[in-house]
């Protein structure tokens, strides 16, 4: 397996940089964890994690099961309450408060969760699936556009279009969640474990076709995935999180491979 | 039984109408039960409720029952709107099971027909239009203009119905809600706000039909139990939360009814769709546009 990240990802890189600053005009978008602390019940899940995505940066959570990656993402989404701690988004030069904020508004502020295991709406149709990620206000205006971008970046979704979600593969399921997200018009996307269920050249194509729409669309990226090559691909920065815990934090790619405790962890080194 | 074939094609239009009345009747318990998962066996309550509102505006006022029914389904919609919310606080935002909830609809059902009794006693009441008496004749065929209206309405109904499910945002949103309440957030929708405004359309539609029903027949406060097993037996036939399904399933069993009345008795018709109910779970559980 190529292990150069960087020489992986030059290509990417290069345009990134060439596209304009969004901040210079006032149109950004990030996102800021501090001090959260949650858990379910007795059991304490996260404890004191605090990072930053800062606008147009794709910033990597990397971890194995059961080490609080999904429960970060619901803390950010208002869909599990912490028990200590901030979560502020900043968008366009408006500060959101999203703690105890309802998912839905989280939602309307233009934040987007591609949930673990997809949650596709099985029994309804990819395009109606896709309408339904179109259903906010700001998001309807625009539902044409996106509609064909989707279906442009997705061609296999406009093939399957009538197709019920449920009945495609898990590759395909993806590609409908991710365009689904999409749908609602985001400025900052959350997507949790991406690759999972996925067989290796789909994740690999997946993980590719983030760093497309992220580039497309402007996106600040926070990507909780626990398949450590792949994603630092395309991260510019990542965080490793241990039993709710950031154990550390890998401010570019070549910090986060050439790093002791990320080789043992992950490279089995 | 002689068959003979003014006999066939008066059973056949006959059940066609009633089926239409059946769709009427039904689609509201396609959306409560077939797509929020809300087993609301009360909904035949609601329907003699708007039988006896009909019948009330129609005494005082004259209006057209069918008319008044119009009018008034705002107000069905709203209490349909407070029926959910009760229930949603006290049953589904506590995480309990579907008996306590079993229990509350079964509660409504007593309760509105206690009050309808206490209002307005136990006798038959019917409502005379000045389309009562008249039918069309073709030979040997009869069309009571009775059965005929409430067709045309209620086939008008459950079409919008479609329409509106199939091609408005809100629509896709009940049809989503019972498949992932969770994922439906995170489009940005309440799927509390989605069910509360779905059962009260479901229950604007009981209002429509119980005026539909005593155009059709006369009505005492407790022959909304009858109609309980017709239907959960249309919608489980039509396949649940298909709103064409469960028109399809109405006109079967209104067909089906008829002939059995007309073939082998009035007594066995209460059979058939228990009868119906019991062969498609058997054959068909997912109903003849289930998906």
């Amino acid at each position: 397996m190529a292990n150069d990240p960087q020489s992986l990802n030059a290509g990417t890189a290069s345009t990134r940089a060439g596209t304009p600053s969004a901040s210079a005009t006032g149109k950004a978008a990030s996102l800021r964890v501090q001090g959260v602390s949650a858990g379910y019940g007795a059991v304490q899940v996260l404890q004191d994690i605090s990072l930053e995505v800062a606008d147009g940066q794709t910033v990597a959570l990397l971890g194995t099961n059961g080490n609080g990656k999904s429960t970060l993402m619901k803390c950010i989404m208002g869909m599990v309450t912490p028990s200590a701690g901030q979560v502020v988004a900043t968008i366009d030069g408006v500060t959101h408060d999203l703690v105890g904020m309802p998912t839905e508004r989280i939602v309307d502020l233009g934040i987007a969760l591609v949930p673990e295991g997809r949650r596709l709406f099985p029994r309804l149709t990819v395009e109606e699936n896709l309408l339904l990620g179109a259903y906010r206000p700001a998001a309807r205006s625009e539902i044409a556009r996106n509609l064909d971008f989707c279906f442009e970046a997705f061609p296999r979704l406009h093939e399957r279009r009538t197709q019920l979600a449920g009945s495609m593969s898990g590759g395909e399921q993806q590609m409908v969640a991710l365009a689904r997200a999409l749908m609602t018009v985001p400025r900052i996307l959350l997507i949790d474990e991406p690759s999972v269920g996925l067989a290796p050249i789909f994740v690999s194509r997946t993980i590719d076709k983030i760093a497309e729409l992220k580039q497309r669309y402007g996106l600040t990226v926070l990507m909780a995935e626990q398949n450590f090559n792949q994603a630092i691909r395309i991260a510019d920065s990542g965080h490793v999180i241990v039993h709710g815990h950031l154990e550390f934090h890998g401010r570019t790619r070549a910090e986060l491979s050439d790093n002791d405790m990320v080789r043992k962890l992950y490279l089995g080194a | 039984m002689e068959i003979t074939f003014p006999l066939v094609a008066n059973a056949v239009i006959a059940g066609l109408l009633l089926g239409g009345f059946y769709a009427a009747v039904s689609v509201g318990v396609a959306i409560s039960f077939g797509m929020l998962d809300v087993v609301n066996i009360a909904h035949p309550a609601f329907i003699i409720l708007g039988a006896y509102i009909a019948y009330t505006l129609n005494a005082w006022l004259g209006i057209d029952p069918i008319v008044g029914a119009l009018v008034v389904s705002p107000l069905f919609f709203l209490l349909g709107a407070g029926v959910y919310r009760i229930y949603h606080l006290a049953f589904e935002s506590r995480g309990r099971g579907a008996l306590p909830g079993l229990a509350f609809f079964f509660g409504i059902l007593f309760i509105t027909e206690v009050v309808l009794i206490l209002i307005f006693g136990v006798d038959y009441r019917m409502v005379k239009t000045s389309y009562s008496e008249l039918s069309l004749h073709a030979g040997s065929i009869d069309f009571a203009f009775r059965l005929i209206v409430p067709f045309i309405v209620s086939v008008a109904m459950v079409v919008a119905l479609h329409l509106y499910l199939k091609h408005t945002f809100f629509g896709r949103a009940v049809l989503a809600v019972a498949q992932d309440p969770l994922a439906l957030r995170l489009m940005g929708v309440n799927p509390v706000r989605v069910r509360e405004v779905a059962f009260a359309l479901s229950i604007a539609t009981a209002g429509i039909a119980g005026a539909f029903l005593i155009v059709i027949q006369p009505v005492q406060p407790s022959i909304g139990r009858e109609y309980i097993g017709l239907v959960f037996a249309v919608c489980v036939l039509g396949g649940l939360g298909s709103v064409y399904g469960t028109l399809v399933g109405a006109l079967i069993l209104g067909l089906a009814e008829t002939f059995t009345a007309t073939f082998f008795g009035p007594s066995w018709s209460p059979a058939v769709s228990f009868g119906l109910l019991l062969l498609a779970l058997a054959f068909k559980p997912t109903g003849l546009f289930g998906r």
